[in-house]
């Protein structure tokens, strides 16, 4: 198993953060808190690159539809791309593609932040 | 653990049913998992011994679903109890987060205190639709995410504390549940 990592990029006003093993309840505190550090700095815009995320579970999927509702309320959103074939299957039987919204890449996902 | 088949496997002695996890713990497998358990409850089984010494990990809804099982046992006034072996530091923090370590007997890896021999491996049957790479292709949306309110509803019933960590989950789970027809089929 693989550890789970972050790294942080920004593209303008837009906070990219890349993952990286296995996104648990062992491990989501780490991102949650990540995500709630940049609220309080006012970034509201995120995109989450999931390429390299091998497992998710219930839990932090169900943690991320309450931060996407953050970032929302915040006139800011949370969005996915690149997320892996069988963990798109997971988010998709939940019915969270209604909630979060995934996109192909990096370029459909920073595109979609600057559409009114 | 690459090559090792992973799932859940069962052994049923008497009153005592074995469970062993290779691989996961999750929304997808736990629902065979509760079955058979159910089943296992009405026949009089009180003892259930859950091998965790191979379990990479467990997600909210799995633990949910042994979270139900050490409820029902609790309820029942006959000293059953969810007795879980071979935890690992990582799995002990799991279950000491959800407060299910004062509903479960755990025991540490190397440190199990129950005296209890675990039968041969041979003895044990895999669950059917237990293996992560087969089962996510036979669950139906509606009959899951009900099956996911009820998990995180035990693990609440075990501790409240744990209702505002699943708040978000449970909210969308019952308005998702309320939105759309049950399945006809009773096994999805």
């Amino acid at each position: 198993m693989k550890d789970f990592q972050i790294e942080q990029e920004s593209r303008g006003a837009i906070q990219l953060i890349r993952l990286h093993g296995s996104l648990d309840m062992y491990s989501f505190p780490r991102l949650e808190s990540q995500l709630q550090a940049l609220f309080q700095q006012g970034h509201n815009s995120i995109m989450l690159d999931c390429s390299k995320l091998d497992y998710i579970g219930s839990a932090g999927l169900g943690a991320l539809i309450g931060f996407a509702k953050q970032a929302r309320d915040r006139n800011g959103d949370l969005k996915l791309f690149r997320v892996p074939d069988r963990i798109y299957k997971v988010i998709e039987l939940l019915g969270f593609t209604k909630v979060l919204q995934v996109y192909d890449n990096e370029e459909t996902a920073l595109a979609s932040f600057q559409k009114p | 653990m690459d090559g090792i088949t992973k799932g859940i496997s069962v052994n049923t002695t008497g009153t005592d049913v074995h469970v062993r996890i290779v691989g996961r713990g999750t929304f997808q497998n736990g629902q065979p998992l509760r079955r058979c358990a159910m089943e296992m409850l009405e026949r009089g089984c009180s003892q259930i011994f859950v091998d965790l010494g191979q379990c990479q990990g467990m997600d909210s809804t799995f633990l949910g679903v042994l979270a139900g099982i050490g409820l029902r046992l609790a309820q029942g006034g006959k000293g059953g109890k969810v007795h879980v072996i071979n935890v690992s530091a990582r799995n002990v923090e799991l279950l000491q987060t959800l407060g299910l370590d004062r509903l479960f007997d755990v025991n540490f890896i190397g440190r199990d205190q129950t005296g209890h021999a675990f039968p041969e491996e041979s003895s044990f049957q895999m669950l059917p639709d237990s293996d992560l790479m087969e089962t996510a292709k036979g669950l139906n949306k509606f009959d899951t995410a009900n099956f996911m309110l009820e998990a995180h509803g035990n693990l609440i019933k075990a501790d409240p504390r744990n209702a505002p960590k699943f708040q978000d989950l449970t909210k969308f789970l019952r308005d998702k549940v309320g939105d759309q027809p049950p399945s006809q089929n009773p096994h999805s």
